[in-house]
């Protein structure tokens, strides 16, 4: 195009382009990013955006106030309108006639409240996540039976992993009916006899054409699963409901596939592998024994069996030798020693004891005959002596409280009164001790 | 580890339990606590799950059962 000469003011430039804009009418679907919903305003101002873009759109209160419902940040929005120039701030803006939450919008609110509740509920949990089996043996296989996802899945898993049986369970993925036909065939084939693990696919499609596995019933049919459950559901930049719920999340059905099982390969070197370990363990084994068994070969017991009895056989010998050698002269010697003491022994011994033995007997049979009656006799007087000795004893009278006096020299036993006169001293002994007295009276007569 | 061998055929066992079990032999081979005859009896055993495996992935043709629905036959592999 080519460049006018003449210049213009801003204004007119303004509107020049601003009736161009006008000329412009389109229906646009984007997501509302800022937006101000103020009640003075005569406008509602917000933005649409998509990943690389954004515009600036406008909405005349009456016409906002009619269409029925509250913008919001996040929301997926199809609007009608014209481009137009705002002058005052040289802006491009979208004037927005009609305004309709797009489909999708709505639906995304509907799965993200939905995922918040199962997220509430414990079912994204890590820990829940299984891990799948390294080598299964059937897989299911939950898809439609149309379409592209299910040959992805059969030819990968026949290229990586022909091992496995695959179970099919063709089922609607879209539209009405999917999503019971979806739980029904999970249901169905992950406790089916023998599957170890299932995969749902499902090839790219609209987010309204996944919408299915946003459906709160599939993802509990997913969590539900008795095997493990591997997704692969379109090429959606976000995860469905099922796939959070998945023990493992894949991004296509041939990456669920791949996810499902090992490949051939990798087993084929794996088997190699084994195959070496095997040979070596066993081999080693046998060598380590082979080993110990040379090194016990080599043992001097088994090189020489005879120096298993050597040593005895020399002690032996050692000991006949020595009996040999000790038994003519040393037995011989003590023997004729011994002979000799007996003949003496025998020759003295009687002798040496006749004497007394006659002696001892005489004696004993005296004190046999004599010894009672005389035991008898001895003990009958001492008995009798010392009755009378005690009886006789002045000591025994003192005891009994008499008293004896002694004259003066205390020589002389004073029998009567008459011995003494007045004045004179006396001694009396009592049981104990002795008294020095003095005479007062001696009357004969009492 | 103890006596627990399984003793059924390695053929008629699946490729993922043979391998689990050809796993094992290898590893109580390689731990040498055996005896030399248990060890020759695993070895036996290891190469015959060896066998087995080798020849389910050499000849495995993917069997397909369809549970419910019918697959429309658009690649004619």
């Amino acid at each position: 195009m080519a460049i006018e000469n003449t210049s213009v003011s801003v204004t007119e430039a303004l509107r020049r382009a601003k009736s161009v804009l006008e000329t412009i009418s389109l229906t646009i679907v984007g997501e509302v990013s800022e937006c101000t919903v103020k009640p003075g305003y005569k406008a509602v101002y917000f933005s649409l955006s998509d990943d690389s873009s954004v515009l600036p759109c406008l909405m005349w209160r009456d016409s906002y106030d009619l269409c029925g419902f509250a913008l919001r940040p996040g929301m997926l929005v199809e609007v009608s309108g014209v481009f137009t120039a705002y002058a005052a701030k040289g802006r491009m803006q979208f004037q927005v006639r009609r305004l309709t939450a797009a489909g999708e919008g709505v639906l995304r609110l509907q799965v993200a409240a939905l995922a918040r509740k199962l997220e509430a509920e414990g079912l994204m949990r890590a820990e829940r996540k299984r891990e799948l089996p390294a080598f299964p043996s059937k897989i299911a296989l939950v898809t439609s039976p149309r379409g592209k996802a299910v040959h992805d899945v059969i030819r990968t898993l026949r290229r990586r992993y022909p091992v496995a049986e695959l179970l099919i369970a063709g089922v609607q993925v879209e539209g009405e009916g999917a999503v019971s036909a979806l739980t029904e065939g999970i249901r169905l084939a992950g406790s089916h006899p023998g599957v170890e693990l299932l995969i749902l696919a499902r090839g790219g499609g609209s987010y309204e054409d996944l919408m299915p596995f946003n459906a709160e019933q599939v993802a509990r049919a997913v969590a539900a699963c008795p095997v493990p459950v591997v997704t692969g559901i379109g090429h959606e930049p976000d995860d469905s409901i099922a796939d959070m719920v998945a023990d493992c999340r894949a991004s296509t059905p041939t990456a669920a596939a791949e996810a499902a099982a090992p490949a051939t390969m990798e087993i084929v070197s794996r088997l190699d592998a084994m195959a070496r370990l095997l040979g070596k363990a066993l081999s080693h084994s046998v060598i380590e024994r082979a080993h110990r068994l040379r090194l016990i070969a080599h043992r001097p017991v088994f090189r020489d069996a005879t120096c298993l009895m050597s040593a005895r056989m020399l002690a032996l010998d050692s000991a006949a030798e020595a009996l040999s050698r000790a038994l003519p002269v040393g037995i011989g010697r003590a023997a004729e020693a011994v002979g000799r003491s007996r003949d003496v022994l025998l020759r003295v011994g009687p002798k040496l004891t006749e004497r007394p033995r006659i002696a001892l007997g005489d004696a004993s049979r005296r004190i046999a005959q004599q010894g009672p009656a005389f035991m008898e006799r001895a003990t009958g007087q001492w008995t009798l002596q010392a009755a009378r000795l005690e009886d006789l004893s002045p000591l025994a009278i003192l005891a009994r409280g008499f008293a004896v006096c002694y004259d003066g020299a205390g020589e002389r036993v004073l029998r009567s009164a008459g011995d003494v006169t007045a004045g004179d001293r006396v001694r009396v002994r009592l049981a104990e001790g002795e008294l020095g007295c003095v005479v007062e009276r001696a009357d004969t007569e009492v | 580890m103890e006596e627990t061998v399984d003793a059924s055929a390695p053929e008629s066992m699946t490729f993922g339990a043979a391998l689990a079990e050809l796993e094992e032999i290898v590893k109580s081979l390689e731990s040498g606590q055996l005896e030399l005859e248990d060890s020759l009896g695993r070895y036996e055993r290891g190469v015959s799950l060896l066998r087995a495996c080798r020849a389910k992935l050499a000849d495995a043709q993917q069997r397909v059962t369809m549970l419910v629905g019918e697959i429309e036959d658009e690649d004619a592999e």
